[in-house]
């Protein structure tokens, strides 16, 4: 199992990479859902097979397909190169971003993370009618709250989007 | 004694009756109010020292509260006001010195468009210098420190269409603010040590708690309150230039009242002082040097009313001076003396200004002695008390402190202060020449008057009533003295009486003084009445020592270069640094570059949105480096 | 099933979802030129969440398993905020319409705005912290953005989205980390695992708490996480930035009072170096860059981000003072600065608004009324005695005092000796400066002028008559700190 968490890791990270390199926008997209599908992969080393699910199906699936709908549409294909105004942020923000990596990582590689152990086993899982429901139960008691609150933040986001981009309010 | 919130309540009433039905009431209407409200406050202060006076001497203090303020825990600041002979000393010269200008003010400012606003900063300023001197606690305190402060800065900049007098706000605003920064010091010091601001608790635990190190830090910092504040030195610089304000204001604030404030703080917390003998010593100190200072400056100003700004200023050290040998009562008395004798002469000037259209060079007038008779006597009973001449007050009252300081054993500062006096007696001296005595040499110069009438008047009597009240005060304040002392007593009870000298020293410190006044006096009348000397010639011997004086030292324009400018340079090279996207040409570009365009947003933003995530970056890492790693 | 009772108590935050809703129904209904309507509406709504917060006032409630506590400090916040919103909605009902934006969304966002401050404030859970701040944000990004046709308002919109997507990037790593460690992301589960697992020292607990600093000071714009502030402001609506720098700043600090007070008071000794060395940066950065500032809107952002260094002040003392001097600086500072908000949403000829400094000049002849306003808002954002920011200030300066912080008291009045100068510029333009050239002119509205009165009014009263607020400050910190 260690050994294929770094096999779906480092392709994870590399996408994720490759995505903010690209010139070409359709292959940062493509290479974005290389990356959703690896951590979706992630998802179920983690016995978490739902959100893996959910994220194959709603972002690798749905939300990209959108994405490169709407970048083909724009013709936006190859990016006009954006001209660097101020050329000495380059090398700055990448000093920078590897301070912290190496900050992150010597803080990281000093702490063990004792595995929490969660409320239910794999077993009890089973028992109880596998992830779905467990995930459905929880989070209409628990989590019900933010449940609540993020359908909110959802209806927000819709109405944002429509203010923003409807030519005629 | 209730009543006492009286004093205040009265200018209070008058600034929202003045500022709200003023547009109904007409000039006369706002007049009245005004007048009416601060002479009411005095009537009231009248009334509650008399009964302040009934009471047996160790028990004239009364606190009364009017609400609670602040409260946090268990802190709890009043609004209340302390009623004891030192403040009821101060309500009445307030508001009385207050009422006189009020009333002059009315003849003063009778064809000025501002009327109406002026009556609601004067009785604003009223009430605020009252709360500073009543109040009970150090809160209240800076509250009216501040407030007197910022009705200061308001009337000075009050004809604002000159832009001197708009500058001149501005500066004393920003001298001030350095002083009330060690004055705020000082006040959450005295909390963070005795964890109240309330007067009577602070001063009844202060010997106990305090060290000596912590007094002198305190007391310190209070002081650079009052050097800002009573301008002394080096934060003087704001009072020569608040003249731009109309003069009655510089008769009231910067002449009688609001500049002694510090000389009634530093008398208020002698408490604090006495436990601190190093500040003690830097009171008297700076109050010696800043009253032979001002004095040198003020023998060569040629406007009339800067002579009396650098007069202010040098007088001011002398309470300082006072009051930094212990002599306190002996402070408060000269504070009360000066604020006759130089309210008098402010109001004075400003009769001669308004006399010829506003003319303020005193090489320019002369001879006015015939031509505003009324003016020119209560001038000279000014003159005359500043100068020291018994009996006019300024004698008694400069003679106690350098008494009082010849006592105390600081005999270098007794010494300035002798000489400072000779000087006084030659400036005050030169003006009261130059401006009333000699030939006429308005007529060649002042040829706007020509339009209106050919000679100089006497100015009406609301003006010359209030000049003659105040002369008689002038010339016979003196005669209070033992009575002041008597009543402000048990306030400094606490404090070492000073030793009294034997009466022959005494003599012999009095004739030194008179003699010193008599010489300087000699010497200007030998310049500028007998011309036996010609001051031109004089000042030319005196070359650069002569050019030093006359332009003040320099001090402002070193001020400007060492200070302000750097100040404001970095300031805006930081902005323009930190905030580039601040500056508006560079966003109207941007926004003409977009719209023109119409290519979308990226283009443009891109830019700054990345070097704005780069600083945030570099902020995160600070975060995360100072949380983790230590 | 959540029980009646947790219903009842979370009843403030239900009516403000419900009331935005009805807002979105009744904009159908309502024809555009009575859209103003919607505005009375809404203020109707404020009111009875309002009214629900002060029956809840006293309870000490703990709802869905933990992820939301009512208690008087989320209620005193609360009613910040909702005082904030009302101002604000006051100043906009004209604005919009003159600036021809009046659409039901305006309302329907801010309200969605507020009660996204009021989850932050109540919140008992990271992930209520989180999506609080994302309902908060998501509405400012739009509301910022509302002026459509305008570059700056787009610029300014998407300014803050692009940045603000990166600190809550941060936010959420940070929730993660302190998750990984602690296993929970509820508040007082935290604060338990911390004492059980001996994670004081844990790099990673650090690590996460440092990351959750970021994102919260992102929200209330600390230096320097401050670099959006003032082109957000410049760009967006006015009445939106007034309520923006209040709104967003009250809901930042309400939700770095409760994960501090709640999960983290343990760990207090390793964040106040952090947090000194912050307000230290902000108050100094903000105050300088405003001195030199020509455009109202910006001088007043670097104002707000002056200010949120003095109120960290308050955070850093952590006495049951410094946390009360915090909510009553918030109190204070929302009625100052939407007051002076208010002044430039008057200061405007129909659409064309005069937001340069100069434009201010000779008001003090032209509009009294307005001109002594604007001086009065100034002066206590000065902290010019005997106004509300004069008193929020001395309480915080005497918190920071009082816990042995006199370094930091020093620096913080140096720093308002500073800032006087720019604020005191303004009066004195307004007074001291006849008008060069196009003469600003006033759009008077009677909600408007409401606004501005109670702004005044506030202003004056916490001044003067402090004692009411600061003793419901400090019931609301009561079961955090003892008396």
């Amino acid at each position: 199992m260690e050994a294929f968490f770094w096999v779906v890791a480092i392709p994870a990270t590399v996408s994720a990479v490759g995505v903010v390199m690209m010139r070409d926008t359709v292959y940062s997209a493509l290479l974005l859902v290389v990356h959703l599908l690896a951590v979706a992969v992630l998802f179920v080393l983690l016995n978490a097979q739902l959100i893996a699910a959910v994220q194959v199906v709603v972002y690798a699936g749905a939300i990209m397909v959108l994405f490169l709908f709407v970048i083909m549409m724009l013709g936006l294909g190859r990016g006009e190169g954006v001209k660097e105004k101020l050329p000495l942020q380059r090398p700055v923000a990448l000093l920078f971003g590897g301070a912290m990596a190496i900050l992150l990582g010597v803080v990281m590689s000093q702490t063990t993370i004792q595995p929490v152990a969660g409320a239910l086993t794999p077993g009890d899982v089973l028992a109880m009618g596998g992830n779905t429901q467990v995930v459905g139960r929880l989070l209409f008691s628990d989590y019900l709250l933010a449940f609540e609150v993020t359908s909110i933040l959802l209806l927000v986001a819709i109405i944002g989007a429509v203010v923003l981009a409807k030519r005629r309010l | 004694m209730d009543f006492v919130r009286l004093v205040p309540g009265f200018p209070l009433l008058g600034v929202v009756l003045v500022a709200l039905t003023g547009r109904f009431l007409g000039r006369r209407g706002t007049a009245l109010v005004a007048c009416g409200a601060v002479g009411l406050a005095f009537a009231v202060a009248l009334g509650v020292t008399g009964a302040l006076l009934q009471t047996p001497p160790e028990s004239r203090e009364v606190e009364v509260s009017l609400f609670t303020w602040a409260a946090v825990s268990d802190f709890q600041v009043d609004v209340s006001l302390l009623l004891d002979p030192l403040s009821a000393v101060m309500i009445l010269v307030v508001s009385g010195v207050g009422f006189l200008i009020h009333v002059y003010s009315v003849g003063y400012m009778a064809q000025d468009p501002g009327f109406r606003r002026y009556f609601a900063y004067l009785n604003l300023f009223v009430f605020s210098m009252v709360i500073l001197v009543l109040a009970g606690n150090f809160l209240l305190l800076y509250v009216g420190w501040e407030l007197v402060g910022l009705c200061s800065y308001l009337l000075i900049s009050f004809w604002y269409e000159r832009k001197e007098a708009a500058k001149a706000g501005m500066k004393a605003f920003v001298t001030t603010r350095i002083g009330d920064f060690g004055f705020a010091l000082g006040i959450f010091l005295i909390f963070a040590t005795f964890h109240t601001l309330d007067y009577a608790e602070v001063f009844g635990s202060a010997s106990q708690v305090l060290t000596t190190g912590l007094a002198t830090a305190i007391t310190l910092l209070l002081f650079l309150g009052a050097v800002g504040k009573s301008a002394q030195i080096p934060l003087y610089v704001w009072l020569p230039d608040a003249m731009e304000g109309p003069t009655p204001v510089s008769a009231l604030i910067h002449a009688a009242t609001m500049v002694t404030a510090g000389v009634y703080m530093v008398t208020r917390t002698h408490v604090l002082f006495e436990l601190a003998p190093i500040s003690m010593l830097v009171v008297a100190v700076i109050g010696a040097a800043t009253a032979f200072y001002a004095a040198t400056i003020a023998t060569a100003q040629d406007d009339i009313k800067r002579v009396l700004a650098y007069s202010t200023i040098s007088q001011l050290g002398y309470m300082f001076l006072a009051v930094g040998v212990g002599a306190y009562a002996a402070g408060i008395f000269h504070l009360t003396t000066h604020a006759f004798f130089k309210a008098l002469m402010f109001l004075g000037a400003g009769s001669v200004m308004h006399a010829l259209a506003g003319e303020q060079d005193i090489q320019k007038m002369g001879g006015l002695r015939w031509t505003m008779p009324l003016t020119s006597i209560t001038f000279l009973a000014g003159w005359l008390a500043i100068s020291g001449i018994p009996p006019f007050s300024g004698f008694f009252s400069k003679d106690e402190i350098l008494a009082s300081a010849f006592a105390s054993g600081q005999i270098l500062l007794w010494l300035v202060g002798v000489i400072t006096a000779g000087i006084t007696a030659f400036y005050m001296s030169r003006q009261v020449f130059l401006v009333f005595f000699g030939e006429p040499r308005y007529s060649q110069h002042t040829a706007i008057h020509a339009e209106h009438r050919s000679v100089p008047h006497e100015s009406p009597w609301i003006m010359t009533i209030p000049l003659a009240i105040l002369a008689v005060l002038a010339a016979l304040g003196g005669f209070l003295g033992p009575v002041l002392e008597d009543f402000l007593g048990p306030v400094f009870a606490a404090s070492e009486a000073r030793q009294s000298l034997p009466p022959l020293n005494e003599a012999a410190l009095i004739i030194l003084s008179v003699a010193a006044a008599g010489l300087g006096i000699f010497i200007a009348w030998l310049g500028y009445i007998r011309r036996g000397v010609d001051p031109k010639l004089v000042a030319a011997r005196l070359g650069l020592v002569y050019r030093l004086v006359r332009n003040k030292y320099y001090v402002d324009e070193v001020y400007h270069a060492l200070l302000i400018r750097p100040v404001w340079q970095a300031a805006s090279v930081l902005a323009t640094a930190v905030d580039q996207a601040g500056i508006d040409g560079v966003v109207n570009a941007l926004g003409s570059i977009m719209q023109s365009a119409g290519r979308g947003l990226r283009r443009v933003q891109t830019g700054f949105v990345r070097s704005y995530a780069l600083i945030f970056l570099v902020g995160v890492l600070l975060v995360l480096a100072i949380s983790t790693l230590r | 099933m959540p029980t009646t009772q947790e219903l009842i108590a979370i009843s403030p935050e239900i009516i403000l979802a419900l009331w935005a809703l009805s807002v979105m129904f009744l904009d159908l209904l309502i024809a555009q030129s009575r859209k103003s309507i919607l505005a009375y509406w809404s203020l109707l709504g404020l009111l009875l969440a309002g009214g629900a917060e002060f029956s809840l006032w006293g309870r000490e409630e703990i709802l869905f398993q933990g992820a939301f506590v009512q208690d008087n400090l989320s209620l005193f916040l609360d009613l910040v905020l909702l005082l904030a919103t009302g101002l604000s909605l006051l100043m906009a009902k004209g604005y919009i319409k003159d600036l021809e934006m009046e659409h039901g969304e305006y309302y329907t966002l801010t309200l969605f705005a507020t009660l996204g401050g009021m989850l932050m404030a109540g919140a008992g859970d990271l992930l209520i912290v989180f999506l609080g701040l994302e309902v908060l944000s998501l509405s400012l990004y739009v509301l910022s953005g509302f002026r459509r046709t305008e570059p700056m308002a787009q610029e300014a919109s998407l300014k803050y989205f692009l940045l603000g997507a990166f600190a809550s990037g941060f936010l959420l790593y940070g929730i993660a980390l302190v998750f990984g460690s602690t296993g929970t992301t509820l508040l007082g589960g935290i604060a338990v695992a911390i004492t059980e697992g001996g994670l004081l020292g844990d790099p990673l607990l650090l690590l996460g708490l440092g990351l959750l600093g970021v994102g919260l000071s992102f929200k209330v714009a600390l230096v320097p996480f401050h670099m959006w502030t003032p082109d957000v402001y410049e760009g967006a609506p006015t009445p939106v930035a007034g309520y923006m720098s209040v709104v967003a700043k009250a809901a930042g600090f309400a939700a770095a009072l409760r994960i501090f007070l709640s999960a983290f008071l343990q760990l207090a000794g390793d964040w106040t170096l952090l947090l000194s060395l912050l307000a230290l940066l902000t108050m100094s950065g903000g105050n300088i860059i405003a001195l030199a500032q020509s455009n109202m809107k910006r001088l007043l952002a670097y104002s707000s981000i002056a200010h949120a260094g003095y109120i960290l002040l308050g955070v850093i003392a952590l006495n049951s003072w410094g946390l009360s001097s915090v909510l009553f600086y918030l109190a204070a500072y929302g009625f100052m600065n939407l007051g002076a908000f208010a002044v430039i949403v008057a200061l405007r000829d129909g659409e064309r608004e005069y937001l340069a400094l100069n434009d201010y000049a000779g008001l003090g002849s032209r509009h009294p009324l307005l001109a002594l306003s604007m001086a009065i808002f100034m002066l206590s954002l000065a902290g010019v005695p005997p106004t509300a920011g004069f008193l929020a200030k001395f309480y915080i300066f005497g918190a920071a005092v009082q816990a042995g912080y006199g370094w930091l008291a020093i620096l913080a009045v140096l720093n308002s000796v500073l800032a006087a100068f720019y604020y005191l510029r303004v009066i004195v333009i307004m007074y001291m400066r006849e008008p060069a050239g196009q003469v600003a002119k006033m759009t008077h509205s009677p909600a408007l002028a409401l606004a501005i009165f109670l702004a005044v009014i506030g202003t004056v009263q916490l001044g003067l008559f402090p004692a009411a607020v600061v003793e419901l400050a400090q019931a609301s910190l009561f079961p955090f700190l003892g008396s």
